[in-house]
């Protein structure tokens, strides 16, 4: 059937492949607590790590995966027009980091505790979208990170409630100690495993 | 009466012109992608938005992938693509990162994980990141990358393509892909191509080819338009 005023249809995904450039990464670029490797950082919120590993099937590290990490600043706002709140966000702080994985698989992110937001689907608790690409994944893999200090915010976010309840836990980061005068969060990514185990993905 | 309720920006991909994995001859696909079908969420702000000027991390300024030095030009066939960065509404996306990456001449990339047995060019690295203009355009110089045979595959080759990611106005417009070149026998024989269920998704990777007479310089020019998700999707820049 014609439509006329039919959108146009999206430019289908295909993998990064195994040769993504090295050279794409700059010092900073995992750190969201900068605009860049050389700005100061944000005075606003707490400084957190976040770091883990990218498994594939059988465990092993995915390694040269690409992490692309996006969040709201310390007070749930972001710097984009479609948040009624942008002019209020915090000038000092993207949101936006990018991080490849080593021959373990690990990657790391310094960044800030994002803060909660009222969203028309429902209360938002703090959390980090993090997307995933690699050789072999031939659409990026998109997942949510969220932390054990908002348990009650957690319960009532309307994305990780459409996780069947037995997997939520799957999605909350883990306490992993204090490095670099930070707090350390864990995450690690199984993209394919056992239906226990894997890590839940969204619909992009 | 003002509207208060926003259009819906973003619908869900169409499945039938997306790939479809796993893919025979490519074991990535078979270790790496989840074995649970993707879980429907709300899309809330954080999947709506998106970082609008990325520039302080990911600096542009390297648009001529051909020439890495004065006076030190990459073999092969020098090559000019451009187009235009769009939302399905057809408004150009301004502002977007484009990130380009690609095989030399001879079908071998500039990176350490590549180890095969072809020629390195050491005039030509094929890495680049530009943005678009006000109207959407992009344009690069490169020069055409040759294919390679997938290794371990049982013989099949990648036909020349160049790897293209845009980061576009919110997380939902995200899209790394491929563009091929129009008229290259082996696009037929490609498995990464010929993923997309819908052949008729295939032909919107293919770079078309300007007729020669309508080029003003000595190289060949390709266009190319990239569509990303998302209706009325194009913010004004804050």
């Amino acid at each position: 059937m014609i439509r006329p005023n039919a959108p146009l249809p999206p430019t289908a995904w295909h993998t990064i492949g195994p040769f993504f450039p090295r050279t794409f990464f700059r010092e900073g670029d995992n750190d969201l607590t900068r605009l860049s490797a050389e700005a100061a950082p944000t005075a606003r919120g707490e400084h957190i790590l976040l770091r883990g590993r990218v498994l594939e099937e059988g465990g092993r590290p995915c390694v040269n995966a690409v992490l692309e990490a996006w969040q709201a600043d310390a007070a749930g706002r972001f710097r984009h027009p479609l948040d009624p709140g942008w002019r209020e966000a915090d000038p000092d702080f993207l949101g936006w980091g990018r991080a490849w994985t080593d021959a373990e698989g690990a990657y790391s992110f310094r960044t800030v505790m994002p803060g909660g937001y009222a969203d028309p689907a429902g209360p938002r608790a703090p959390h980090v979208d993090l997307a995933v690409l690699a050789s072999g994944i031939m659409r990026r893999l998109v997942t949510t990170v969220f932390f054990p200090d908002f348990p009650d915010a957690n319960e009532a976010d309307p994305v990780l409630r459409a996780v069947p309840e037995g997997l939520r836990h799957l999605l909350v980061a883990r306490p992993d100690g204090r490095s670099e005068g930070l707090r350390a969060f864990r995450f690690d990514l199984l993209l394919r495993g056992a239906p226990d185990a894997e890590t839940p993905f969204f619909v992009d | 009466m003002t509207r208060r309720d926003p259009p819906d920006l973003f619908a869900p991909y169409d499945e039938s012109a997306q790939p479809a994995v796993p893919i025979e001859g490519y074991a990535n696909t078979f270790r790496r992608n989840p074995a649970r079908p993707p879980i429907p969420r709300p899309y809330t702000r954080t999947a709506r938005t998106g970082p609008l000027d990325l520039s302080p991390k990911l600096k542009p300024g390297d648009d001529n992938l051909a020439v890495i030095a004065p006076g030190r030009i990459a073999l092969g066939q020098l090559i000019h693509v451009s187009g235009r960065v769009l939302d399905e509404d057809g408004r150009g996306v301004p502002g977007a990162v484009v990130e380009l990456w690609q095989a030399n001449a001879a079908g071998r990339y500039f990176n350490p994980l590549d180890t095969r047995d072809a020629p390195l060019d050491p005039n030509f690295v094929g890495n680049g990141r530009t943005l678009t203009d006000r109207e959407g355009r992009y344009a690069f110089f490169t020069i055409k990358p040759g294919a390679y045979p997938v290794p371990d595959s049982g013989r099949w080759w990648r036909p020349p393509h160049v790897h293209v990611s845009i980061l576009g106005p919110s997380t939902l417009s995200r899209l790394v892909t491929q563009m091929y070149f129009s008229g290259e026998p082996l696009n037929a024989h490609d498995r990464l191509l010929n993923s997309l269920p819908d052949a008729a998704a295939r032909p919107r990777l293919l770079a078309r080819q300007i007729p020669p007479q309508e080029v003003e310089g000595e190289w060949l020019a390709f266009s190319w338009d990239i569509v990303l998700r998302g209706r009325h999707a194009t913010p004004p820049a804050p």
